[in-house]
């Protein structure tokens, strides 16, 4: 059976590792930086690594210490880490310092004879499933693909503490500030969404966009070129390959077109609702209701229809 | 300066045919620099200008696919003053560790470098993890998402941004560092960089040149299929008025 290691830079994300962890079977040990061990076992983890807290250190830097944890404790071994930036720059790391094969943004991971993973190729076009051989095999999942264990407080589990190993090469950090423009909105976790696409004309067109979420208790969501091309939106709400995939209970698309590389996307919501005055639009292809009109008619419309 | 831009040539995505049993036809696809190195390229010919003394070399590694004569002219009218390219069968459909692998072996051969740039991820496979991989197998220090770059006295200054967070880091050189796309706008060349591209020197190897290892890959590639389309309703109305509407907004209420 193998050791299955879970690590994120994001406290919010260890819920869902951990049950990513949990389907593969065995004990589950969270590396976690810091001294909080209480929320990793609530959600499944069976023992907990502490790794020691340092403000001027660098995630990154944390790879040997980790690699060492791995190799004392055995292989196989599985690392799950969260499919999140400085993840992948573990993820990588750790692939040299453990001889061990990486897959990123797993959208689903299986073990058995070495672990298997999916994840997009070719801009969404297709999907990629990969076996790692090697003895160790470090994974990125990507958001939303594990529905997190129901937190029980009263778990709990050992507590392990980790001396630090300092990197052999080190790149300093002289400043981190707050990203303009970012919001921690997590729409792949978001039960519904309401996603706009090119058809809105200006920035200010966002209000009715946001007053139908509002009425629908949704969040808003949208396609690459809105938070992209305009920034009308922030990147964390842009839907597709290369952004969030959903897997909300309702979706609703308003003025998207549907290209694939959006609706590889959007296509893990249970039901779709569309709206384009394009009748041609591939999104009604991919909708389970849809509407041939104009979005400036249509959604202010629904919006006072849903709050009678 | 001395700087290397990493390149991968995929096939245009816009030629690909997905056949019947959902595998991918790549037949018919036209090579082209993947996307995000074209901002590599772009990120390296520009810190090349700000510093007297750059040079640039562009370097590649895969199969076939790297003997395609317009692509090589393309990627040097894009500003690099030299291109490497190890084309071996054994590098045919390579994975990232095989990848960097070679990559590494190669910036070996090239000779000395200060700084390597790679894209943020590839267009077909999109791993991301090439430039990471190459930078550990070197033993420099490296690190990803960088949305800009300045120059310094045997290092740079690269900011980095993050989910929610900007890092502005001080990189010792020699380095490895993968670009994010917003870094840059990739120009379009100019006829002059075009005509003058095919007089810059190409330098192919194959694996046994280089001395690179290619055994023992650590992950496997099992498929590369299309998603099976979900089954959805298709109950598709047109036309906007109030009454249609309100029978859209009835079909909303019932999943709600």
């Amino acid at each position: 059976m193998s050791k299955i290691w879970v690590f994120s830079d994001m406290a919010s994300r260890y819920p869902e590792l951990l049950a990513a962890a949990a389907s593969l079977g065995g004990d589950v040990n969270a590396l976690v930086i810091g001294t909080d061990s209480a929320k990793a076992f609530s959600y499944g983890a069976t023992t907990v690594t502490q790794l020691p807290a340092d403000e001027s250190r660098m995630i990154e830097d944390y790879v040997p210490t980790i690699a060492k944890c791995v190799t004392a404790s055995g292989t196989p071994a599985v690392v799950l880490i969260s499919a999140t930036k400085r993840g992948k720059a573990v993820a990588a790391k750790l692939g040299i310092a453990l001889n061990a094969g990486v897959i990123n943004d797993a959208s689903s991971v299986k073990g058995g004879d070495g672990v298997t993973a999916t994840h997009m190729v070719f801009g969404g076009l297709a999907v990629g499933t990969e076996t790692v051989k090697s003895a160790v095999a470090v994974i990125t999942m990507g958001s939303g693909a594990f529905e997190p264990l129901p937190e029980d407080a009263a778990r709990k589990g050992d507590v392990v503490t980790a001396d630090f190993v300092p990197p052999p090469v080190s790149i300093k950090c002289l400043e981190r500030r707050a990203k303009q423009n970012s919001s921690s909105v997590d729409i792949g976790k978001a039960r519904r969404i309401v996603s706009i696409g090119r058809g809105l004309k200006a920035q200010e067109d966002l209000a009715m966009v946001r007053d139908l979420a509002s009425a629908l208790d949704a969040e808003v969501g949208c396609s690459r070129p809105i938070a992209e091309g305009e920034n009308w939106l922030e990147r964390e709400r842009y839907v597709g390959v290369t952004g969030v995939q959903v897997k909300a209970d309702l979706y609703v698309a308003l003025g998207i077109s549907g290209q694939i590389q959006h609706m590889v996307g959007a296509n893990g919501a249970k039901t779709i609702f569309a709206v384009n005055k394009d009748k041609n639009a591939p999104i009604f292809q991919y909708a389970d209701f849809g509407l041939v009109g104009d979005i400036y008619k249509v959604v202010p419309a629904m919006t006072a229809l849903l709050r009678k | 300066m001395n700087i290397v831009a990493c390149f991968k040539l995929v096939p245009e995505e816009q030629d690909i045919i997905v056949n019947g049993d959902r595998t991918l036809n790549l037949e018919k696809a036209t090579p082209k620099i993947s996307l995000y190195d074209l901002n590599a390229v772009e990120a390296a010919t520009e810190l090349a200008a700000a510093m007297p003394d750059s040079k640039v070399s562009a370097l590649s590694v895969g199969g076939k696919i790297l003997e395609n004569s317009k692509a090589r002219k393309d990627i040097l009218s894009r500003g690099p003053d030299a291109l490497y390219a190890v084309i071996d069968p054994a590098l045919e459909s390579a994975l990232p560790r095989e990848t960097a692998a070679a990559l590494a072996a190669a910036v070996g051969k090239i000779g000395s470098y200060d700084l390597i740039i790679c894209g943020e991820g590839s267009g077909d496979l999109y791993a991301q993890q090439v430039g990471l991989l190459l930078g550990s197998l070197l033993s420099v220090p490296v690190i990803n998402e960088v949305s800009k770059i300045t120059a310094g006295d045997g290092k740079v200054t690269v900011e980095r941004t993050l989910e929610t967070e900007v890092e502005v880091l001080e990189v010792p050189l020699p380095a490895v560092v993968c670009v994010t796309a917003d870094i840059n706008t990739p120009k379009i060349p100019s006829m002059k960089a075009i005509l003058a591209a095919g007089k810059k020197p190409i330098t192919v190897w194959s694996v046994t040149d280089i001395g690179a290892s290619t055994g023992g890959a650590p992950v496997v590639m099992q498929s590369i299929l299309a998603p099976a389309q979900a089954d959805r309703k298709k109950v598709i109305v047109e036309g906007d008025s109030d009454d249609k509407v309100a029978a859209f907004v009835e079909s909303l209420r019932k999943v709600l």
